[in-house]
């Protein structure tokens, strides 16, 4: 008992005192799904943050000041995640929060703004993150998923008007999200939608979907909502029931381990992503990134896009914070809001074309195309400006 | 000096409150109850609250599954029920949360009577499939039914007010909680005691013979469905107005896993039971991620071995408790009292 008791004393103690002690050091606290089912974005998340942070801090901090990096794993659960948020933030009364999911992002979306006053990005690319009119603190270093499904839609009207079109989605909150939007863009760019398939994530069989497909005669499917399953095996059964539609996915379907899985049938694939891979070594930025890596990560021979995305999400938070250290008032929410809307035509070493916020995200995406013989993406298109 | 503990007839034997200690004992916890906000920061306070609503969860599922002997694999899906009830009745009728909170636990409450109606014919695993239904039905309405639930865009509900006083801070919404907690869990313990609660329990020993002494079946089945979802219904109510949001994912059917092993780690059939097994269930996880932060923070680069283990002991320690203590922690809190009561001559 008396073990139990001082070990509930010792975490008391634990939590209170720090939130004095880090009040005005330049602070990011992140939630990352470290375990749990995006475990695959939450690793190389969290290296990417860190490393983003080593660099700015090695280059002299925010004017003179280092910046501190606490983070904690979300599990890939919303309740999970929440908590860890605030644990972090009575802990260390970060200025920047960075979270781990759409459901997690609506949750505290609300607290963000009337409470915490921080500002927020996440892994997710939900609508709700751009809307600075409702969530100005919340913001996405990327399109939204129903600006990137526009992508797509606006690419195949320009290569087939009148095409039909299916949208493949998972049964999730993350697989629903751009559907409505998307349903209305059909509509405007004079495409047919003539299927809507839902399955649930992972191995599942999707035999009944591909047959209503190639009955409504599909010429290109749209993905969102997967990671790599069930796409793979949809492509693959599309080939074996004689379905010749196109195949497209958004951003979080858009990496190499799809095309792995993909083989032969790699060709077939077409991706949208608002950011350039690690092989591109022509951008700065992604030398930078690779020297970085070969340096502090020898054994390492590929970063995924969702490495990117923390990348470029924490480059942008490094920016705000020295944007808002010269402000009345320095380093708080509403400031770093101000600072992070005032970035145009950052330059960004090619890792995506200069940023400009606008609506708190960056409305750019580029299409790429699968190839079986190099396990690439290769772009098929120029960056594409959304607004 | 005590050598044994004796009871001389039934009234006794029932008493919440059997002596001075226990309530000396329980006041003693009412005022660390009441001290704890102006003492703890805001995720301390966070978890209490997350643990509150659990506590009211858990109660409801084992008066169905560890005191009727009714397992439910829906309870997620009438948690899910009230939690929309309620944020539906706020934002779109305009109804108050004080009023809106006892309106969810009824609806959630006659969604239970609903899906209860299989457990009259089947039972055991037959009716743990039959409930699952619940989960998958609801689990689609909260989805499809767009204009009501608002699909996966979720309703965001406003904080509770009595006048011009918000709860919208943890440690405002502490007292909504504690206040419905006490009454949870008052409800439940005087219920056992009651005939009501001897039906329920004759029922979980032996339907046949219950009915054989009289015991109506048919109704105190769906009692016990209508009562453990009308629970369920209210911690859900209360949840979702504590987090502000409602949206589909807040009830996946891991939940409904997560508070069967609630009441199975707390004790089944035990409304103590419930509550260590929801403390447990929310606050080990959450002491196994302080403790991997410490750990993780004295080694550097480890991270990626540090933080998938905490699972593994959090698994660890629930086989533990199964395989040491079947009956649950409610158990060896008995155990601990009895030694304590009778001390020195425990034995």
């Amino acid at each position: 008992m008396k073990k139990i008791g001082l070990f509930v004393l010792g975490f008391i103690l634990f939590l209170g005192p720090f939130s004095i002690a880090m009040a005005q050091q330049p602070t990011i606290c992140a939630i990352h799904p470290f375990t749990g089912r995006f475990a695959f974005a939450g690793i190389e998340g969290s290296v990417a943050m860190q490393d983003v942070v080593d660099m700015a801090n090695e280059a002299g901090g925010i004017n003179g000041k280092k910046i501190q990096y606490y983070w904690a794993d979300g599990e890939y659960k919303d309740d999970v995640a929440i908590a860890a948020f605030k644990r972090l933030y009575a802990q260390h009364t970060p200025q920047i929060m960075f979270g781990q999911s759409t459901g997690m992002t609506k949750a505290l979306g609300p607290e963000i703004k009337d409470r915490y006053k921080v500002l927020y990005s996440a892994y997710t690319m939900t609508s709700e993150a751009a809307n600075p009119k409702e969530n100005p603190y919340l913001f996405i270093a990327a399109p939204t998923y129903t600006e990137q499904v526009g992508v797509l839609l606006k690419y195949i009207a320009k290569e087939k008007p009148g095409a039909n079109v299916a949208f493949f989605y998972s049964d999730t909150e993350f697989g629903r999200e751009p559907i409505l939007a998307s349903r209305e863009m059909c509509k405007k760019l004079g495409l047919n939608l003539v299927a809507e398939e839902v399955s649930q994530v992972g191995g599942v069989d999707i035999s009944t979907q591909v047959l209503d497909m190639k009955a409504k005669k599909v010429d290109y499917c749209i993905f969102h909502g997967y990671v790599s399953n069930p796409i793979a095996a949809v492509i693959k059964q599309s080939k074996d029931y004689g379905l010749n539609a196109k195949f497209m996915g958004t951003f979080w379907s858009t990496e190499l381990q799809l095309l792995k899985e993909l083989g032969p049938l790699a060709d077939e694939y077409v991706g949208v992503s608002a950011y350039s891979f690690y092989y591109m070594e022509e951008n700065p930025m992604i030398k930078k990134i690779r020297d970085w890596t070969k340096k502090k990560y020898p054994k390492v021979e590929y970063r995924s896009q969702s490495y990117m995305e923390v990348f470029i999400t924490t480059h942008l938070f490094v920016e705000s914070f020295k944007r808002a250290d010269k402000m009345k008032g320095g380093i708080t929410g509403d400031n770093l809001v101000k600072a992070l809307q005032s970035i145009k035509n950052f330059d960004v070493g090619g890792l995506m074309p200069p940023v400009t916020i606008k609506n708190n995200s960056i409305p750019v995406g580029r299409v790429y195309r699968g190839n079986s013989k190099t396990m690439r993406f290769d772009p098929i298109s120029d960056w594409i400006r959304l607004d | 000096m005590r050598c044994g503990d004796f009871k001389e007839n039934y009234i006794k034997d029932e008493e919440i409150f059997p002596s001075r200690f226990v309530k000396f004992w329980l006041a003693l916890f009412f005022i660390f109850l009441i001290i704890f906000p102006f003492i703890a920061n805001a995720y301390m306070l966070y978890i209490t609250n997350m643990i509150g609503f659990a506590v009211i969860g858990a109660i409801g599922l084992n008066l169905l599954t560890g005191f009727t002997g009714q397992i439910s694999l829906g309870h997620a899906a009438f948690i899910g029920v009230g939690a929309y009830t309620s944020a539906i009745l706020i934002t779109r009728y305009g109804v108050s949360f004080w009023l809106s909170i006892p309106l969810a636990g009824l609806v959630s409450a006659l969604a239970g009577l609903v899906i209860g109606i299989p457990s009259l014919r089947v039972k055991g695993l037959y009716l743990c499939i039959a409930t699952l239904a619940a989960q998958f039905i609801f689990g689609f309405i909260f989805v499809h039914w767009e204009s009501m639930t608002k699909g996966i865009t979720g309703i965001h509900i406003p904080p509770p007010m009595i006048g011009s006083f918000k709860f919208d801070t943890e440690k405002n919404f502490y007292w909504i909680t504690l206040v419905f907690v006490v009454l949870g869990v008052g409800y439940a313990r005087n219920l056992v005691r009651s005939k009501m609660g001897r039906a329920f329990v004759a029922i979980r020993d032996r339907d046949l013979a219950a009915e054989i002494m009289g015991i109506n079946l048919f109704r105190y089945k769906l009692t016990a469905f209508a009562i453990s979802s009308f629970y369920a219904g209210v911690s859900g109510a209360l949840w979702v107005s504590f987090l502000k949001v409602v949206i589909p994912e807040h009830f996946p059917f891991m939940l409904c896993i997560q508070y069967l092993a609630m009441v199975i780690v707390g004790g089944l059939g035990s409304v103590i039971g419930s509550i260590f097994g929801a403390i447990f269930m929310t606050l080990v996880p959450e002491l196994l991620n302080v403790l991997s932060d410490v750990v993780r923070s004295y080694t550097p680069g480890m991270g990626k071995l540090i933080i998938p283990f905490k699972q593994v002991v959090f698994g660890f320690l629930i086989v533990s408790f199964l395989i040491f203590e079947p009956r649950g922690l409610a158990e060896l809190w008995n155990r601990i009292k009895k030694f304590f009561t009778l001390w020195p001559f425990s034995y």
